[in-house]
């Protein structure tokens, strides 16, 4: 060993007798120092990093050339998260020993062949620093976002954890702050910061504990669905704050919506129906034309065919006849004038040829008398069973055929039947022609009687038969 | 219980990579030796 003031070989001298320095001393100091960078060391070891850095630091103030606690102190620091510390004390450590200095050399190596890594660091220094600036202007909330990325661009970065938990616990989060603080404490297991924030972590969340018992009263519980939710005071307060703006937020779309649909959606639909209504009111129109023309048309149709069918009727209706003409004139030529008279009244005249119809005129001749007492018959019966419209039909058929029949008696039963009827008129056209042709005979001064007391509503009874 | 001001004052801004030259420059490396040399060399000057 060489004397720390002259140079001289002192050996195991405690004293140099070429200058007498106290070397004694001199290899206390620098023993001293071993001593810390051995506790530096272990310290080190089992992750007391602050503890270490401590001990190393105290050992260079010792002994500035005790490279390797040096070389340690930047490692611990660089385990840290101050790698900038880090670096400056490998550098220093390169200067004060240049050479036989591997491990400087390896850790200065490592940084230099990483280029981006220094503008990281620095990137994520300055945010860290940016943070601070934040709190201290109070602006928390910013300063946790920018904590939230140092941390996860440097991780290790103890400062950043211990701020953020600080930040957290400022803001009551206490639970948040215990997990950062952990996550501290897991890099540098005996920091003082870091283990009194835990320590005041803890009696913290024990007092908010506590005081969730007590509020326990002030806790609401509901059913949604199958689910029930538990929720605090404050919590619901700020549920219905949320759930009234946004009841607000719909009636204010549902208004708005109206609106539009009152301004631009129901007049354009009006508008559409309008033209829509003429277009169908044109179109029925057309249709309804074309209704009627197929109409006519059909009815033109039903004419022809109409026709067509009479025609075919007649055509139907000429065998018949003659079959009723020779059964009229067979029963005629047996003596059977009631049969005849209703054959001949079977027969079509108009169907018939020219023979027929002479056959026809003068069988018909030859059986009117028995034709019309038929009919005259029949009115009577009607007219005492008080059947007046049947009775008139066969009046009048007895009339058609002669009018001055039984001496005017049907021509007069016909006016009567419509006098009772209540069509006076033809009552009274009746009687009069009565009156003409038998002035003087019974039916004829009955006539009179109704003509002149024009009182047709008198009865036959009254007048007397 | 945490003091929040003064516990943010005890957080100092964090070394930038540019100012880590001036750092290194800044820094005291005087340490125990240094001392003891000074104070052996005084002893030396100081006549007897």
């Amino acid at each position: 060993m060489q004397c720390f003031m002259c140079g001289a070989e002192v050996g195991n001298d405690k004293v140099c007798y070429n200058c007498g320095a106290d070397i004694l001393l001199y290899k206390q100091i620098i023993y001293t120092s071993y001593v810390f960078y051995n506790q530096g060391l272990e310290k080190a070891r089992v992750r007391d990093l602050s503890g270490a850095i401590e001990a190393l630091k105290s050992s260079l103030q010792y002994y500035k050339y005790n490279t390797r606690a040096r070389n340690l102190l930047g490692l611990c620091y660089y385990q840290v998260g101050d790698t900038v510390r880090a670096i400056n004390e490998w550098v220093l450590s390169k200067n004060l020993q240049e050479e036989d200095n591997p491990n400087a050399d390896r850790y200065l190596a490592e940084i230099e062949n990483d280029p981006g890594l220094l503008s990281r660091l620095n990137s994520t220094i300055k945010k860290y620093n940016q943070a601070i600036e934040y709190c201290k202007a109070g602006s928390r909330d910013l300063a946790m976002i920018q904590l939230k990325k140092v941390i996860s661009q440097n991780p290790n970065l103890v400062k950043a954890h211990q701020l953020l938990a600080l930040l957290y616990i400022q803001d009551e989060k206490y639970a948040d702050a215990r997990k950062v603080l952990s996550a501290a404490a897991k890099i540098d297991s005996n920091n003082t910061t870091t283990i009194r924030y835990i320590h005041e972590v803890k009696e913290l969340l024990k007092e908010q504990n506590t005081g969730k018992r007590k509020r326990k009263n002030d806790v609401f519980t509901f059913n949604d669905g199958n689910d029930t939710v538990i929720m605090n005071e404050r919590a619901l307060r700020s549920m219905l704050d949320t759930t009234r703006t946004s009841l607000v937020n719909i009636v204010l779309g549902l208004v708005g919506g109206l609106l539009i649909c009152f301004f631009l959606i129901v007049p354009t639909v009006k508008d559409n129906m309008a033209e829509g209504n003429t277009d169908t009111i044109l179109a029925l129109n057309e249709n309804l034309s074309q209704a009627r023309n197929q109409n006519q048309e059909l009815q033109d149709e039903i004419d022809n065919l109409k026709k067509s069918l009479s025609a075919y009727d007649e055509t139907q209706d000429i065998p018949t006849s003659y079959e009723n003409l020779l059964a009229a004139q067979n029963a005629h030529s047996a003596g059977d004038d009631a049969a005849a008279s209703e054959s001949i009244q079977l027969v079509s005249k108009d169907v018939l040829g020219e023979a027929g119809k002479a056959a026809y005129d003068s069988l018909y001749t030859q059986l009117a008398p028995t034709i019309i007492k038929g009919y005259y018959d029949d009115g009577n019966t009607f007219y005492s069973d008080e059947n007046y419209e049947s009775a008139i039909v066969n009046f009048q058929t007895v009339v058609d055929i002669d009018e001055t029949y039984n001496n005017g008696a049907a021509l007069f039963l016909l006016g009567d039947c419509y006098r009772l009827t209540g069509d006076s008129a033809k009552a009274l056209e009746c009687f009069n022609k009565v009156v003409e042709l038998y002035p003087s005979n019974q039916w004829g001064r009955q006539a009179k009687v109704y003509i002149a007391a024009d009182d047709t509503e008198l009865s036959a009874t009254e007048v007397g038969d | 219980m945490i003091d929040f001001e003064e516990e943010l004052k005890k957080f100092e801004p964090a070394i930038e990579v540019e100012q880590a030259e001036a750092d290194i420059k800044a820094r005291d490396l005087t340490d125990l030796t240094d001392l003891l040399v000074n104070m052996s060399a005084q002893q030396t000057n100081v006549p007897k």
